[in-house]
């Protein structure tokens, strides 16, 4: 397939970036981009990048000879000092060389093409890229090396082990067998169980990738944005120390304690007569409704105002935070936690009261795989058409009909497998698909 | 020398259906077989339909086919199977008497302007890869079209301990001649078994010491389309049971037995097994059921099916013996096994007509099919094809998704046989559409626009769907009321009126007492419990037709190179190369291609059209 790239980093500032080339024939121009004339696979070189005579940039690089590579094709690597300005120089280096810019999932779907991974890998591959969480990644990872088309593949062989005895009655009921037991009931019965249990480990990547949305409020000035500032990492939000200097929500990703937060800073509250300020405030308000953390941000204790915010939130998701106790004293007794943004003391123990607030309440620990709104709707389906087998067992409803639940049950999980033909079921997947860079 | 349209060889199942068919179709036509009074012979049990094979005899009858007709003019005990389930996996099988059987089949063929002739075929005449005739021991004769229904003739050897006898059927000889010449064709053949019982009188065994089985009453029809007036005399089957003595017996004379000798290398039926094979690998088991079957009205001989053999006389005669009820059995004829060639219906297009030898279709036994059902819609199939060609029209190819025989010939042309190929419901992924009773429903117009069916018959037919439309309409739809009862028999009693039709769709209401029958509407009131019980599952498996046939129809474009698509094997792209298939359908029918091959092509497809989008 032609020679595509793409960054496989995220286009921000950062301390390397990642280039990935795949394509036949993407070997042929190694001696004028890295002066390589020639080259062991797989070991890491350290050359200087040009486009034409003109230096981009010294770059790490590693070549896959095909089929030994990610996508099964010829293909390298290609590691960057991680500007910006040298990420569009090394783009504008491939595109000189004929190579387009690969569209989303173009990777993945070679490595799919070439057999070097299943469908239902490249799908949850997809979702390795994506995840926003330590927990994420590890039941990506689980999902990605077969253990979850194991374990369908399982269930879809218990189905089918009733499904026979079902048939069996039906096709040779003449041949004095005695293919339904009173057994036969138990075993649906308890396939249900099982695969209920196991749908309750799998975990909606919709669910999980919800990121934790912190909000900063508290009265004007104090400190909401340098704390802010703090727990982001650099400085986002403008300080000064005038008054109502944040008027509208900015909001910024932070990651610690293995999860990736979502925080925004809000402008201060107020009586003021501006009225760009007012509507700040108004949001805020209603930000705090949607939030999943409130902190509360204080120089001056003031009773009213928390109990307004404690109330304002509704449940318990408020922290009350003191700022600036390098000027004055850590109250303890008073606040949940007490900091200065200006020295930095007590962040530890603000990050730490974040993460264990979300750990009580989030998503925890506890989930084996990962799937996708198309898994967990087939696999409603799976549990109705298991449902219906045994009503109509139940029932006496004629013998066809069960084993035409059952069949749907199994077809269903065979088509999450990726072991039927299905024109739409790969249109779904590629529709969705946002990896490979 | 003699000239037809069409030249059927072999006077079976198959070869009479053939024959009946292009005959129908206003065509000369001969039948060419050893013994003319052999034809329509039953050659293993008396009984036609069954699991499975019920549905496929209605659909021979909606096509105006006389397997349905010759059961009901031969039939001497009806039995309606799997009462207990739904209407689409409910058969009907027939004992027939086995002369009467015979008798009808060749009265209907008498009927016709078939010639019948009684000669051994000992050559093809073949130019060109085209078939121009038969060579008969001293005759030929020409034709457009032939068709070959030659059983279990090919090769056939039987089994009787150690003794080895050439032939298919007892007392008939193998046709060697023809069979040479068919080995010179270097078809790709296989080698299949089957096996037999031993035939004993009925006066010999003691039937009150067995449990009685009775058919049907009333007693019902084989035929929708055309049965007789008066059915015949109505007898019972017997089911008796092996016991322990019998298996010591069986186990103690194994290494007599043909099968077990290793002198066997035909596959048999798993489904079939012989009573050895029955005794041995199912060691935990000690009784199997036998079914006594009667051989005809005035006959004083049974078939007892179930322990088809291939041991010794003596050892038959005793094991036997030691069955209840069979204590003082007389043998008329002793079981045997039977191993014969099939040629691979793999070779075959789904006209039957061999892809390698034009003019020239094989039906029946030789496919690698067994029963008499399989056959017979096999001969149907080739008769009806053989007769379109020669009218130049269309090729006629049933649907897996209409017919059982679409399923079989789909079944057999894309997958060929690992055992002897019989039907069962389950082979049908649409089972729930192709109900024994809707046959009609859904073939018989087909086979009208083709001549298969005559105008009276038609007739008929849509009268008595516009009977049941109207009844539907005007009686289920319309008749409403505010209770009904349950099938604990208590009266439910609903908020509003509700009409019959809506009220059928529940699960609870007793369908007996909620609408009182009478003769004219009783089989269309049934229709329609069945039609609304099913409608939820038939919607979903209809989109699964519609979305099936859609991918199907998916055009491959002309110009596709295999060899950009990596991924597929070199096996699958040569074949690929060979076949170039005009649509994914039809690469799905290419043997060896996989679904995932299928979606790499998909795949290389629609990346083809991505590329002239953005072109």
């Amino acid at each position: 397939m032609s020679v595509v790239y793409a960054l496989a980093t995220p286009a921000a500032k950062s301390a390397i970036c990642i280039f990935r080339v795949s394509g036949d024939g993407c070997f042929d121009d190694i001696a004028g981009l890295f002066g390589l004339d020639g080259f062991n696979p797989r070991t890491f070189y350290l050359v200087d990048m040009k486009n034409g005579e003109r230096l981009v940039d010294r770059v790490g690089l590693i070549l896959f000879k095909g089929p030994n590579s990610y996508t099964g094709e010829d293909s390298f690597e290609v590691y960057a000092h991680g500007s910006l300005g040298i990420m569009s120089l090394i783009s504008d280096t491939f595109d000189s060389h004929g190579y387009s810019e690969a569209p989303p999932g173009e990777f993945t779907k070679r490595a799919f093409l070439n057999d070097k991974i299943s469908l239902n890998e490249a799908e949850s591959l997809s979702d390795l890229i994506d995840s926003t969480s330590s927990d994420e990644v590890f039941l990506s990872g689980s999902s990605l090396f077969g253990d979850l088309s194991n374990r369908l593949a399982e269930y879809s062989e218990r189905v089918n082990l009733i499904r026979i005895r079902v048939e069996g009655e039906i096709d040779f009921s003449e041949e004095g067998e005695d293919f339904m037991d009173d057994g036969l009931l138990d075993d649906l019965q308890k396939v249900k169980e099982d695969f209920e249990s196991f749908v309750s480990l799998c975990a909606n990547k919709r669910d999980i990738s919800q990121k934790k949305n912190i909000l900063l409020v508290g009265p004007t000035n104090s400190g909401k944005s340098s704390i802010f500032n703090r727990l982001v990492g650099y400085e986002r939000a403008i300080v000064t120390d005038r008054p109502g200097t944040t008027r509208d929500m900015i909001s910024s990703e932070a990651f610690f304690e293995t999860s990736v937060f979502s925080i925004s800073d809000t402008a201060g509250m107020r009586k003021t007569d501006d009225v760009v300020e007012e509507r700040g405030i108004e949001i805020s308000l209603n930000q705090m409704s949607e939030a999943d953390l409130v902190l509360g941000v204080f120089e001056n204790y003031s009773e009213d105002m928390i109990s307004f915010l404690e109330k304002t939130c509704g449940s318990n998701k408020f922290l009350s935070v003191q700022n600036k106790i390098d000027i004055n004293k850590a109250d303890v007794k008073k606040y949940d936690c007490c900091v200065s943004a200006k020295s930095g003391d007590g962040f530890k123990e603000l990050r730490q009261e974040i993460a264990s607030f979300f750990n009580e309440t989030g998503v925890k620990n506890e989930k084996d795989f990962m799937v996708r709104d198309r898994h967990v709707k087939i696999f409603m389906s799976v549990t109705k058409n298991l449902e219906q087998a045994i009503q109509g067992l139940n029932n006496k409803k004629t013998l066809e009909l069960v084993a035409e639940d059952l069949k749907n049950a199994r077809s269903d999980l065979d088509e999450l497998i990726g072991r039927k033909f299905s024109d739409s079921l790969l249109g779904d997947i590629f529709s969705s698909f946002c990896i490979g860079k | 020398m003699y000239k037809f349209d069409v030249i059927v060889i072999g006077g079976g199942h198959a070869g009479a259906e053939a024959a009946f068919s292009i005959d129908r179709a206003g065509l000369s036509c001969a039948l060419i077989t050893m013994d003319e009074s052999k034809v329509g012979q039953m050659s293993c049990n008396p009984a036609i339909g069954g699991l499975g094979k019920s549905h496929i005899v209605r659909e021979i009858d909606a096509m105006g086919g006389l397997m349905a007709i010759a059961t009901d003019m031969s039939g001497i005990q009806y039995r309606t199977l799997n009462t207990r389930k739904g209407d689409a996996v409910q058969a009907l099988r027939v004992q027939c008497d086995r002369d009467l059987y015979k008798k009808a089949v060749q009265k209907i063929l008498n009927k016709t302007n078939i010639k019948i002739i009684s000669e051994e075929v000992v050559d093809l005449i073949i130019s060109k890869n085209s078939v121009l005739g038969v060579i008969t021991k001293d005759k030929r004769y020409l034709s457009k079209k032939t068709i070959l229904t030659t059983g279990t003739f090919l090769n056939g050897k039987m089994y009787t301990g150690r003794d080895v006898i050439s032939g298919g059927r007892t007392g008939e000889q193998p046709s060697i001649p023809l069979s040479k010449k068919l080995y010179g064709l270097k078809l790709p053949m296989g080698r299949l078994k089957t096996g037999t019982p031993a035939r004993i009188k009925l006066s010999s065994i003691d039937t009150s010491k067995m449990e009685d089985q009775p058919g049907d009453t009333p007693t019902p029809w084989m035929s929708i389309s055309n049965p007789p007036k008066k059915h015949q005399t109505q007898l019972s089957c017997f089911i008796t049971r092996t016991n322990k003595k019998t298996h010591e017996i069986i186990k103690n004379n194994i290494h007599l037995s043909a099968m077990y000798s290793g002198e066997i290398q035909g596959i048999g039926p798993r489904y079939c097994p012989s009573i050895e094979d029955k005794i041995f690998k199912f060691q935990n088991k000690d009784s199997h059921q036998i079914f006594i079957e009667p051989e005809g009205v005035k006959k004083d001989l049974v078939y007892p099916n179930g322990i088809s053999t291939s041991l010794p006389k003596e050892t038959q005669a005793e094991f036997i013996r030691s069955i209840k009820g069979m204590e003082n059995s007389e043998i008329t004829e002793y079981g045997y096994a039977v191993e014969y060639d099939f040629v691979d219906p793999r070779s075959l297009e789904k006209t039957l007509q061999l892809n390698s030898l034009s003019n020239l279709y094989l039906a029946g036994q030789i496919n690698g099919t067994t029963g008499y059902e399989e056959a017979a819609a096999q001969g149907l199939i080739a008769g009806i094809n053989a007769s379109n060609n020669i009218k130049k029209q269309e090729e006629f190819i049933l649907d897996r998704s209409e017919s059982y025989i679409g399923v079989m010939l789909d079944d057999l042309t894309s997958h060929g046989i690992t055992e002897p190929y019989r039907m069962f419901t389950s082979r049908a992924e649409h089972r729930l559409l192709l109900s024994q009773n809707n046959a009609q429903q859904r073939l018989l117009m087909k086979a009208r626009k083709i001549g298969m069916v005559d105008k009276e018959t038609e007739t008929k037919f849509l009268e008595n769907e516009r009977k049941y439309k109207d009844f539907v309409e005007q009686t289920l739809k319309k008749t409403k009321t505010n209770y009904f009862i349950n099938k604990k028999n208590t009266k439910t009693k609903l908020n509003e009126n509700k009409s019959l039709y809506k009220l059928l769709s529940r699960n609870d209401v007793n369908e007996k007492k909620l609408f009182k029958t009478n003769q004219t509407n009783e089989k269309h009131y049934q229709r329609a419990i069945t039609e609304i019980k099913y409608s939820g599952y038939i919607a979903k498996q209809l989109r699964e037709i519609n979305k099936t046939k859609k991918q199907n129809n998916k055009k491959i474009p002309k110009n596709i190179n295999y060899k950009e698509i990596s991924g597929l094997s070199n096996e699958v792209r040569e074949k690929l190369i060979n076949n170039k298939p005009k649509t994914i359908g039809g690469a799905n029918q290419i043997e060896g291609i996989t679904p995932a091959a299928l979606n790499l092509i998909l795949i290389h497809i629609k990346k083809g059209e991505l590329l002239k989008e953005n072109a």
